[in-house]
């Protein structure tokens, strides 16, 4: 175990410098012992680390409300056959029993018989090591993660376009030097408030900020243009945009030509999107719409982020190509302070698409179909490229096919609350029920691990040290500041402790540090390089950008200035035209479901929800005046929304700032993703979380 | 020549285009498009922006030249089809070139209807110099040609329908003085009721454009001012140009020569399929169900239809919902299905409400809660979400309609005085900060270090510093 890491630069003698736990911005953070005996965490400003610059959010400043925390799990549970409750166990006993049982069902049903899930949460070191237990010690290639929840549209488009996914493709507050940012469903303001002082300081320059929500938003509210699109119509709106642009000769026709290929076939689809047809699909009337064009087309630095908003969709990888499209039309990207990004959610959900634990990728984001790419992973993990499985099924496909006559009859479930978290959740709590056994690693009893057989009790941020990717692509370091409590192991321990009880041959450390060393040599020559980062080097840097290839390179802060990751160096304009949501309203089901998250939790509040310093409201039903008139809704009254798939009662919330066709309910607690609709993207594979029909009634 | 095992589709036009990309699509062919016009097809709905400058010319292209080749389809353009034998399976063309085809989609469009106007075309059949079409890009051409050397400053339109005035506007915006004329009591007749029409006029007067409506164009004439319009109501309009735009009408001809079902437009059933199994017919030209449309929307509707239909897929046209649109800086126009044949409806209720000040005029026709037809002048702020209502069927509340029509935006965060703000307040969102624990502090840096206020997000600043500004003096007086 690595003792934790102090460092006297940051501030008090005693402080740790570190992250917060939650989303993707990893604000830095110090945490120093304080209270009687120093036992308990309290959280500092680091005002020196450059992405929030000493701020914090509410979850921050209470980050470590879970220390000590009467439901802090601290010794293993196992499921009593007899009973049917969860009782505690030795750890050798419940490893044993994992052990012995996923053999079993192998041994009777095939090596897929097992299957893993991961989370965008996890470290790199912890995602790292998870695809090498599934490929080397399961050898199952039943494995993925919620990443597919999150930004896995953005992920699919970044590769298309550019031929690499970074998120941001430079430092977050390359933003400031923007004239106008466009967002594109993103509620940054709330969901990762810290982000906000760089649209702030967009427009104390005199620059101009859009944003794009059905929802009315915080965000909105600090914006300088707000549009409020028909959920499920903003790839349409990026056409109207591109026609527009391309009618007024607003196209950078040089850049266009110079660095990109495939433009005319995407402008004689956006030929078709002229603004009184843009009008009638997105309910954006044609003169905001021309006002953003004029926004657009006068602007030196323009750029375009993206965030769930247009990623949750059955077209969400069309939808950001667009949008890519909208900022390569314009000449942005590549072009200091302009161009295209994503604004990550999860914690590591940058880093954990990169290492491995993704169903079609082996670490340093390398496909696993590519046999150079098995080639090189498997000498470093001294096996033998044949014995690496394929590609495996994306989340949600993973997750409809458990128990299923040819699906995985048990499931590993590490840094995720499933029942919470995965779309259509009444039938994805069936297919949990449905295995042999699942096992949940957590630190408190998640609606998922009440279902487990196997509960196994794990460390939570602040008693383990591993490094997180931040949304910029800047690989950071959580330090230890605490001691765990007794009884709780750390999820790399419980790796290495399953994969020695299966018998694998191949290494699996626990110190992170060398698990760290192994990543970047398996990353070593692949998209995401991570060869040349090590832990000194974070420390003394603030973080590393990767592409990072060896321990003299710089790491990569921005990327595109000269060419794109293609073998031509161009990127590409995608040719994508709106299709429509899965299921559009209706008779029965009349209105707009769109779900999203507040400022005071983190996704499906396994932890935030525990934490009392934050208010825990409950989920609500945000509906218009209008509609809440049309169905006798009144305010802080309960209403029922209701879709083809299940039923959630929830307090009104009656707002103006909603679009009247659209209800908005929280994904934190149990409840909106019931309603929440299964059909995928077909590239991404992600649900279409943000849009299906529903009816609503007081 | 792809041959007799072939689709060929006459018409070049926007609904042609949306068939051939539909059967790209699905890997059918070989296609043969036969346009009559000399260009590739284009977005013939956008002739008045490019006129009235919003868009340039390359931009109206549907297609790339490259595009029709490389997915292997023949495009002719200049190919103006003149007679269609059904027993031989054969088009020929006006230059005497046979096409044989073993399916045929009729995809013609519309004729321009030429008001009976004396002068207009001179002995020779051409139209008369000071007088223009409006309704290819040909035409559009001969009109910048006509506008390029500078010296034109007036105009007259004839037809006050949609594209009429969308060219009278894009004229305006050009910077002409353009008058209108209308025979019908009102502008755009066939869409609006005498009210709205009313209200259009008066727009249009107050940006410059003067409208006479019940009112016919007889004749061309000379006058020493230029050209002359003689009206039916004794004016005789001074001009230097004449801009026809009359209306249209389905073109049948080549299918009523051929024999097959003709109404109004060429007949076809739910599958878009003529009284010959193998033809078909599309767009304007098309008769669904006892109409025809000349709108895009449904054309497009159709061709998709069409598409998967000769796909093999059971597609079936059930008609289209159509919102005309007005497309003119400024001028700001929409109708929703057709308000007319609505409100006559048995249960129809109308809500509008007019503001002769603003020039407003909206008119919705709710049927079972739904709205089955709007007008919209002068004020399109809920456009977006009336057409929604509209299109998705919504059955709306009682008080939903009324509400539709009355100007309230979505407030933003009220401007409450800062004074006035309880102290439970929160003002803080990112770190939970109420407006009392602000103005228990004395100084900014006291506010951010005690409650950390401000260091989230950042948003409430502004607010700090009023509360930390106008907060009682009390506290500091007793120090």
């Amino acid at each position: 175990m690595t003792p934790p890491v102090t460092q006297a630069a940051a501030g008090a003698p005693d402080a740790t410098a570190t992250h917060c736990p939650y989303c993707s911005l990893q604000c830095g953070m110090q945490l120093v012992a304080s209270g009687p005996r120093g036992r308990s965490l309290e959280v500092q400003p680091w005002p020196e680390f450059p992405v929030n610059e000493g701020g914090l959010c509410r979850k921050g400043w209470t980050s470590t409300g879970l220390r000590g925390h009467r439901e802090r799990l601290t010794t293993p549970l196992v499921r009593d056959r007899a009973t049917g409750e969860l009782r505690a166990a030795e750890w050798d006993e419940a490893l044993d029993l994992v052990a012995d049982r996923l053999r079993a069902l192998q041994a009777a049903h095939g090596a897929d018989a097992v299957g893993v899930f991961g989370g965008g949460g996890l470290t790199n070191e912890k995602a790292y090591l998870l695809g090498k237990l599934a490929r080397v010690a399961l050898g199952t290639s039943q494995i993925d993660y919620n990443g597919r929840w999150c930004m896995s549209s953005a992920a699919s488009a970044g590769n298309q376009a550019f031929g690499i996914d970074r998120g941001l493709p430079f430092p977050l507050a390359d933003v400031e030097q923007a004239d106008v940012v466009v967002l594109v469903g993103s509620n940054l303001a709330e969901t990762m408030p810290p982000a906000a002082r760089h649209l702030d300081r967009v427009r104390e320059r005199g620059g101009q900020v859009v944003c794009i929500d059905p929802r009315r938003t915080p965000t909105a509210e600090r914006s300088d243009v707000v549009l409020q699109p028909v959920p499920g119509t903003d790839l349409a709106l990026a056409l109207g945009v591109l026609h527009l642009l391309d009618a007024r000769v607003a196209v950078d026709e040089e850049y266009v030509a110079a660095r990109t290929s495939g433009w005319e076939d995407v402008r004689a689809t956006a030929a078709g999107w002229w603004p009184e047809r843009v009008e009638r699909t997105t309910g954006i009337g044609t003169a905001e719409l021309h006002a953003l064009v004029d926004l657009l087309a006068g602007a030196e630095r323009a750029m375009v982020l993206t965030a769930r908003g247009a990623e949750q969709h059955s077209q969400g990888t069309a939808t950001v190509l667009a949008w890519i499209d909208v900022a390569l039309a314009l000449g942005m990207p590549g072009k200091p302070g302009a161009g295209y990004g994503c604004l990550t959610g999860q914690g590591n959900g940058q880093g954990g698409r990169e290492h491995g634990q993704k169903s079609d990728q082996l670490p340093g984001y390398r496909m696993i179909d590519d046999p150079a790419a098995r080639e090189h992973v498997a000498a470093v993990w001294g096996v033998d490229p044949a014995t690496l499985p394929g590609k495996g099924r994306s989340a949600y496909e993973l997750l409809d096919a458990l128990g299923q006559p040819d699906g995985p009859r048990s499931l590993l479930v590490f840094g995720s609350n499933i029942v919470v978290s995965a779309p259509r959740a009444t039938h994805v709590s069936e297919r949990l029920a449905a295995l042999d056994l699942l096992v949940v690693c957590d630190m408190v009893m998640s609606e998922t691990a009440a279902l487990a057989d196997v509960v196994l009790p794990v460390t939570q941020w602040a008693e383990e040290t591993g490094t997180m990717t931040n949304l910029e692509g800047r690989v950071i370091l959580r330090r230890q500041a605490a001691s765990a409590p007794a009884g709780v192991r750390s999820d790399l321990q419980v790796i290495a402790g399953l994969a020695e009880r299966l018998g694998s041959t191949a290494t699996f450390p626990t110190d992170p540090e060398e698990v760290f060393a192994e990543l970047a040599r398996a990353s070593a020559g692949g998209k995401a390089d991570y060869a040349g980062i090590d832990y000194a080097r974070i420390t003394a840097e603030h973080g590393v950008f990767w592409p990072c290839p060896d321990h003299e390179h710089p790491g990569t802060q921005r990327m595109f200035a000269d060419r794109f990751a293609h073998a031509d160096g161009r990127a590409r304009f995608v040719d994508v035209d709106h299709v429509g949501t899965a299921e559009p309203t209706d008779a029965d089901f009349p209105v707009h479901l769109t779900t999203g998250r507040v400022l005071a939790q983190y996704q499906s509040g396994a932890q935030t929800r525990r934490v009392k310093d934050l208010p825990d409201t409950g989920p609500f039903v945000e509906l218009h005046p209008m509609l809440a008139g049309r169905v006798g809704a009144r305010d802080g009254e309960p209403v029922c929304v209701r879709t083809r798939r299940g039923t959630m009662t929830a307090p009104a919330r009656v707002v103006g700032t909603i679009r009247p066709d659209t209800v908005f309910v929280p994904f934190h607690w149990v409840g909106a993703n019931r309603l929440t609709n299964d059909a995928l993207d077909p590239s991404s594979r992600m649900p279409e979380f943000k849009v299906c029909a529903a009816a609503v009634s007081a | 020549m792809n041959g007799a095992d072939g689709i060929v589709v006459v018409g070049a036009g926007m609904a042609a285009t949306r068939l051939v990309e539909g059967l790209v699509r699905r890997g059918i062919g070989p296609v043969t498009v036969l346009g009559r016009e000399p260009d590739a097809p284009y977005n013939r709905i956008l002739l008045s922006a490019l006129l009235e400058g919003t868009h340039r010319e390359d931009a109206l292209a549907l297609r790339p030249a490259s595009w029709w080749a490389s997915h292997d389809v023949e495009l002719r353009t200049d190919a103006r089809v003149e007679a269609l034998d059904r027993e031989r399976h054969e088009v020929r063309l006006a230059d005497g070139t046979v096409v044989p085809y073993r399916t045929l989609v009729l995809a013609s469009g519309s004729i321009p209807v030429l008001p009976p106007v004396r002068g207009v075309v001179g002995e020779d059949g051409a139209l008369h110099p000071a007088v223009h079409a409006f309704r290819t890009l040909a035409d559009v051409r001969r009109l910048e040609a006509a506008l390029a050397p500078g010296d034109v400053r007036r105009a007259v339109v004839v037809g006050g329908g949609l594209l009429g005035l969308q060219v009278a506007r894009a004229l305006t915006v050009r910077g002409l003085v353009v008058e209108v004329v209308e025979g019908a009591e009102h502008l755009m007749r066939s869409q609006l009721g005498e009210r709205g029409g009313a209200v259009l006029a008066r727009d249009l007067e107050r940006r410059g454009t003067h409208s006479y409506t019940g009112a016919r164009a007889v004749r061309v004439t000379e006058t020493s001012e230029g050209t002359g319009l003689v009206l039916d109501n004794g004016y005789t309009l001074s001009t230097d140009l004449v801009v026809l735009s009359a209306g249209a009408r389905p073109a049948t001809g080549l299918a009523q020569r051929a024999g097959l079902a003709v109404g109004r437009g060429v007949v076809v059933d739910e599958t878009l399929t003529t009284s010959d199994a193998d033809v078909h017919a599309i767009g304007d030209c098309a008769e669904h169900a006892g109409r025809t449309t000349g709108f895009v929307a449904p054309a497009w509707e159709q061709a998709e239809t069409l598409a998967a239909h000769l796909a093999g897929a059971s597609a079936r046209y059930t008609g289209t919902r159509t919102v005309a649109r007005l497309r003119a800086t400024d001028l700001d126009v929409a109708v929703l299905g057709e308000p007319r044949e609505a409100a006559a409806e048995p249960g129809a209720q109308v809500v509008e409400m007019t503001n002769p000040v603003t020039c407003s005029h909206r008119r919705l026709v709710v049927q079972g809660g739904a709205v089955v037809a709007a007008e919209l002048v002068g004020d399109l702020s809920r456009i977006g979400l009336i057409t929604q209502h509209f299109d998705r069927r919504t059955v709306l509340g009682p008080l939903e309609p009324g509400a539709l029509l009355s100007a309230d935006r979505p407030s933003s965060g009220s401007a409450a005085s800062v004074t006035s703000m309880p102290d439970e307040a929160e003002v803080c969102t990112c770190a939970g900060v109420s407006a009392g624990a602000i103005r228990a502090c004395s100084s900014l840096e006291q506010a951010r270090d005690s409650t950390r206020a401000g260091t989230g997000c950042g948003g409430c600043a502004p607010v700090v510093r009023q509360l930390l500004a106008t907060r009682p003096s009390t506290q500091g007086a007793r120090s």
